[in-house]
């Protein structure tokens, strides 16, 4: 079946470009997508030990925001917070209009979509450098410092990673390096994007919510 | 009888695609992404590193043949038993285990051209020799100095020692993550038309459980090395009490890895003593089933006992009680494989090669080592025994009794198919005595003096020998011994290089076992197979033709070479 | 490649289980017994000192649970060993053997399996009863209400020992602990600096001294004698040389012990000298030695001791422990001299090590908190 000129959904579209005309390419997807997924898994459990740590040290101190020097340390901004989440899980939203498009064969739209959440990604991360300029804490000066600046510096990290990755991933699509029907590395960068975003809903929770 | 037909698609496009050679010597064998020119990169790096932290251990024991000291300042001895343990545990045990005999075997038995990602494969062996010159240039500011532990806060005081200490470990984790994705990925999705789950020869299976525990928990080790060099560089208070830290934070988010990490150690151990005692007594493993699900099942419950390690260590009282019980329970599925490999001796015809003997010996020792291990999974007895070398004892055991027993098994069982030699047999044999005596005249004093009242990481035991009188005996005693151990190691290396050039031609199978690496040429070509063999049933049965179709070599069923010189008085081989 | 068309190969011919095979088991019957024969009833006292006289009460039941462990553990050991020397003995290849030959083609005996897991399993099950039995008689012990509490404090290289009422500390350089025959005692232990571990062995107990947490040990010592403290966690360079000695006595002797020390403390020092004390030192010096009890916090938050946040003019505790009004003078005093309330012992300068300027500077700090 070549493209159809009605309009299909992407699976169908995903089964008929390559699961059954391109057995070879369907069998590396595959292996690179069960690879990825356990990379995926073994930085959910980095994370994971990290976010053990703070809660370990949080239920451990006697009182929450810690005292440092007579004084008690202040709590989080949710506010701010909030916004800059909204910012970060657009750009899921985006990813995902960037990736169906890609599927589509519309590659205008991917590019806008793709810059879009290559800008919201940065937009977040400036809203991170932000929020560490006015959060009244530092990394040495107390646990709570050491948990927060850690594990959404490791976060934030992440998210740079992924602008990166992501913009390369645009740069190559632009260049003829994935088709309609190849385009792994598309859909891993899409992976990797949303599991950013699951992270950032545990550390959310975890710091400006509990 | 066997079904003459495989259940999957037979003779598939992508399997039979075969790449160019490799050329130039960089490509070839510096920078290579052939599993089997890593797998030999990681051999002789670890067996380099392991002369080394062996003779740590040796200066370690010649300290302790005089209770005021031998040798050497409290300092310098505190820093040998560091180095020893962080070198053995990471760059020694891991790479031998997981990246040799894994690299090289697992591809070869399940039918595959390579792993999931040999550029990925290639990068994580290149990661093994930049930790260790993190962890020895470490010794230039001097050296770790709390044990392979280095649990803050004393580990603090080790100042740029210690931070490098971190980067070493930290960057060796990345190596094993990455292995362990990879070798999983493999399993999963490369083997051969036909091989279903319960068709994989049983080193496939820990290669398997042993790729999940490496993957899940090396993590962990990361997050805690991590911490405690944010702490020595930037002072960030992870584990400072002062500031609202624990150093009993460090103790869990370290053992969470380390109790795996010594599943790590054994399960490919496991592995390899399934294969040779098969093999060498010509009859089915048995219980293959219950062997294959207890690999998965003791990976699965390691990522629960962690906190044994902590009994006496700050753990809160109740948190005790589901570790001890959770710790008995591992114990099981231990249980069963050795009474399975037992079994399977039984009614056998048994050749003692070089294999076989370590594999005998190493039912023997591991099984006491896990044993003490049950003593230790009582947290009465282990308040009384923690800290002392009884621990000591239980874990050389079970490491250097099991773990390494197990590679020296591999080693003879799997040169041949590596190099087209064999390996000295004479040499071998006197090896193994050399180990299995010199191990056992080491570590069974050990037993007692530690519960008598003799800490581990003492650098001179003075109080300990006015109330013992025969504590130097005894440590006098184990360093003699130690070097039984020593000089088996060094024969193991002078025969791999020996019999590169003067082992006997070893053939395709010289032992006439029925995996999938015994069907191809020794050594194999850089592509293994020429096509991919069809399987149709497990590799087990000895009276029974090889259960593959579409093998490069036709190979008879019936053992050719290896069955012929083991059976034949010295001199009569073919 | 052709399968199916070879010649059978030739098989091991059993009769039975094999030629010896009841003997052997005999014999490893045998010895099993002499093993558990030995270690119910001969003396261990070679691998745990003090064995047929134990020093404490948990002793006792600590060596039973071993005992248990070496009689099953050992039978486990004896079988193991003696099967695999016997198989490979029994069943190994001859010359006189076709080269194809192989041994029995059995997979599994589902009987067998069963009960091989099984019988370990209930073993298991019956050894985890008796161990949280000591478990629990260990962790939770008797209670410090009819019985004496005291506190261990490790350092490098030497452990602190307090006892109530008492304001200087006993240390392990110089003297050894004392504790009371058939008095259930609780042990309270943490550390000043590094992890140490307090084990005692022919006790049989110990614990982590950890900076930061106290922990704690219950045991009622039965057996008078002098026995060694030692230090199994390694805390630093002198790791190996850290260890105290322990005296059990009978409670008349402990008692006038204790008083002797009473008497000895009761001599107050003079006024200390409060010129030239900075909140910056003091601010250093009371992270290295204070804050594993004190946190500068409201009163209410304890961690060993009160909180010292806003000492001199804390609303809700107008007075100090000592009931003094809150000076500089009366915080220096407690500093110099200690203090036994109801919410412990505070120790003395000389307990905490403090010399020259240091309470001068802690003083400093402490009253410039607001």
């Amino acid at each position: 079946m070549a493209a159809a000129a009605v309009h299909v959904s992407g699976h169908d579209l995903v089964a008929v470009r390559y699961r059954d005309v391109d057995p070879v390419y369907a069998e590396t997807r595959s292996i690179r997508l069960v690879g990825f997924m356990l990379f995926l898994i073994s930085d959910c459990i980095l994370f994971s030990a990290f976010i053990f740590a703070y809660i370990y040290l949080r239920t451990s101190a006697p009182t929450w925001p810690p005292m440092v020097d007579g004084h008690q340390l202040p709590w989080f901004d949710t506010s701010f917070a909030a916004m800059n989440s909204i910012v970060l899980f657009g750009s899921g939203v985006t990813m995902h209009f960037a990736l169906e498009n890609w599927k589509h064969l519309n590659k205008q739209k991917f590019n806008r979509w793709l810059i879009a959440t290559i800008v919201l990604g940065i937009g977040f991360l400036l809203g991170q450098a932000h929020e560490y300029s006015v959060v009244g804490i530092t990394w040495a000066g107390s646990t709570m410092g050491a948990s927060f600046f850690t594990l959404t510096g490791l976060h934030g990290f992440h998210v740079f990673i992924g602008v990166c990755y992501l913009t390369i991933l645009g740069i190559q699509a632009n260049r003829g390096v994935y088709t309609g029907s190849k385009y792994f590395g598309l859909t891993a960068g899409t992976l990797y994007w949303h599991f950013v975003d699951v992270i950032w809903v545990a550390l959310f929770f975890l710091f400006y919510l509990w | 009888m066997h079904a003459a037909t495989s259940t999957t698609h037979e003779a598939h496009d992508v399997h039979d695609h075969i790449h160019p050679a490799p050329e130039g010597f960089v490509r070839k064998y510096v920078f290579s992404l052939d599993h089997k020119v890593i797998g030999f990169q990681y051999f002789f790096t670890g067996l380099l590193i392991m002369l080394i932290a062996g003779s740590f251990a040796e200066l370690v024991r010649l300290q302790l043949t005089d209770p005021k000291g031998a040798i050497m300042s409290n300092t310098a001895y505190n820093e040998m038993f560091s180095m020893h343990g962080t070198a053995m545990v990471w760059l020694v045990l891991i790479p031998l285990v997981t990246g040799a005999l894994g690299n090289f075997v697992m591809p070869l038995q399940i039918g595959a051209r390579d792993v999931a990602f040999p550029w990925l494969n290639m990068v994580s062996f290149w990661i093994v020799p930049i930790a260790a010159i993190l962890l020895f240039s470490s010794m230039l500011w001097g050296g770790p100095h709390a044990g392979w532990t280095e649990y803050p806060p004393v580990s603090l005081l080790d100042g740029t020692a210690g931070a490098l200490w971190c980067a070493a470990i930290f960057t060796v984790g990345i190596s094993s993550t990455m292995t362990g994705l990879n070798f999983m990925t493999t399993v999963i999705m490369m083997r051969a038309p036909g091989m279903t789950w319960t068709r994989m020869p049983l080193f496939v299976w820990a290669t398997f459980a042993t790729a999940l525990m490496n993957m899940m928990a090396t993590v962990a080790l990361s997050a805690a090395v991590g911490a405690l060099f944010l702490q020595h560089v930037f002072k960030v208070p992870f584990f400072d009490p002062a500031r609202g830290g624990s150093p009993v934070l460090y103790e869990h988010m370290f053992w969470f890895y380390s109790h795996p990490a010594v599943y790590i150690f054994i399960i490919p151990a496991f592995g390899v003593i399934s294969e040779v005692i098969s093999t060498f007594s010509r009859k089915p493993i048995f219980g293959y089933k219950m062997i294959a699900f207890s690999s998965m099942a003791i990976a699965i419950l390691s990522f629960t006992v962690w906190a044994h390690h902590m009994f006496p260590s700050g753990l809160a009282p109740w948190l005790q009680l589901p570790f001890m019980i959770l710790t008995y329970a591992i114990g099981i599925p231990t249980g069963i494989k050795i009474f399975s490999w037992v079994a399977t001796l039984w009614g056998g015809r048994i050749y003692f090669s070089t294999a076989m003997l370590y594999a005998l010996g190493f039912l023997i020792t591991f099984t006491f080592g896990g044993i003490t291990g049950i003593f230790l999974a009582s947290v009465p007895v282990d308040l009384h025994a923690h800290g002392t070398t009884f621990i000591v004892a239980h874990f050389h055991y079970v490491v250097a009794g099991g773990s390494v027993m197990g590679f020296l098994a591999a080693v003879p069982y799997w040169y041949p198919k590596a190099t087209g030699r064999l390996m000295s047999e004479r040499l071998g044999h006197i090896g193994f005595w050399l180990f299995f005596i010199g191990l056992n005249g080491t570590f069974m004093p050990m037993h007692w003096l530690g519960l008598e009242g003799m800490p581990r990481r003492y650098a001179t035991y003075e109080y300990f020998a006015k109330a013992f009188p025969d504590a130097q005996f005894w440590n006098q005693f184990e360093t003699g011994f130690s070097f039984l151990m020593a000089a088996s190691i060094g024969l193991l290396a002078f025969n791999v290089i020996w019999s590169i050039k003067h082992g006997k031609i070893a053939g395709i199978n010289p032992w006439g076992a029925r995996t999938l690496e015994w069907t191809i040429d020794s050594p194999p070509p850089y592509y293994n197979f020429k096509k991919i063999p069809n399987v149709f049933d497990r590799p087990y049965d000895f009276d029974q033709p090889m259960p593959y179709r579409n093998t490069d070599n036709v190979v008879a069923p019936y053992p050719e070479y290896g069955a012929v010189v083991m059976a034949q008085p010295a001199g009569a081989g073919a | 490649m052709a399968h199916g068309t070879a010649p059978s190969p030739q098989q091991v011919r059993l009769k039975g289980l094999g030629p010896g095979f009841w003997s052997v088991t005999l014999v490893l019957t045998l010895i099993s017994l002499a093993n558990a024969w030995y270690f119910l009833f001969g003396s261990i006292d070679w691998i745990m000192p003090g064995s047929t006289n134990p020093v404490a009460n948990v002793t006792y039941d600590i060596d039973g649970l071993f005992k248990f462990m070496a009689v099953f553990g050992g039978a486990i050991c004896i079988y193991v060993t003696g099967y695999v020397i016997y198989f490979a003995i029994a069943f190994r290849a001859r010359a006189s053997d076709a080269p194809d030959a192989v041994g029995v083609p059995i997979h599994d005996a589902p009987t067998l399996e069963f009960w091989w897991t099984a019988l370990p399993t209930l073993l298991l099950i019956v050894l985890t009863g008796l161990s949280i039995v000591v478990w629990y008689k260990i962790q939770f012990g008797v209670g410090s209400a009819t019985g004496l509490t005291t506190e261990v404090i490790g350092h490098q290289f030497y452990f602190e020992f307090r006892y109530p009422g008492l304001k200087t500390s006993v240390f392990s350089k110089t003297e050894p602990m004392h504790l009371p025959l058939n008095v259930p005692v609780r042990v309270l232990i943490t550390s000043s600096d590094v992890i140490h571990q307090f084990w005692v062995p022919e006790i049989r107990l110990k614990q982590a001294a950890v900076p930061g947490l106290v922990q704690n040990l219950n045991f009622t010592p039965l057996r008078s004698g002098t026995y060694d403290i030692v230090c199994s966690e390694f805390c630093g360079i002198d790791h190996s040389k850290m260890q105290g000695k322990l005296i059990i006595e009978p409670v008349a002797a402990f008692n006038k012990w204790l008083d002797a020390k009473k008497q000895a403390a009761a001599a107050g020092g003079g006024v200390v000298d409060l010129s030239g004390g900075t909140a910056l030192a003091g601010k250093a010096l009371f992270a290295q030695k204070c804050a594993a009890c004190h946190q500068i916090a409201p009163f209410d938050q304890k961690l060993v001791g009160p909180g010292l946040l806003h000492i001199t003019d804390d609303p809700a505790h107008p007075t100090l422990v000592t009931g003094q009004t809150p000076t500089s003078a009366h915080i220096a005093a407690i500093l110099q001299n200690g203090f036994t309330g109801p919410i412990g012992t505070m120790p003395n300068a000389q307990a905490n090590g403090l010399a020259g300027k240091d309470i001068a500077n802690l003083v400093a700090y402490l009253t410039s908190l607001k």
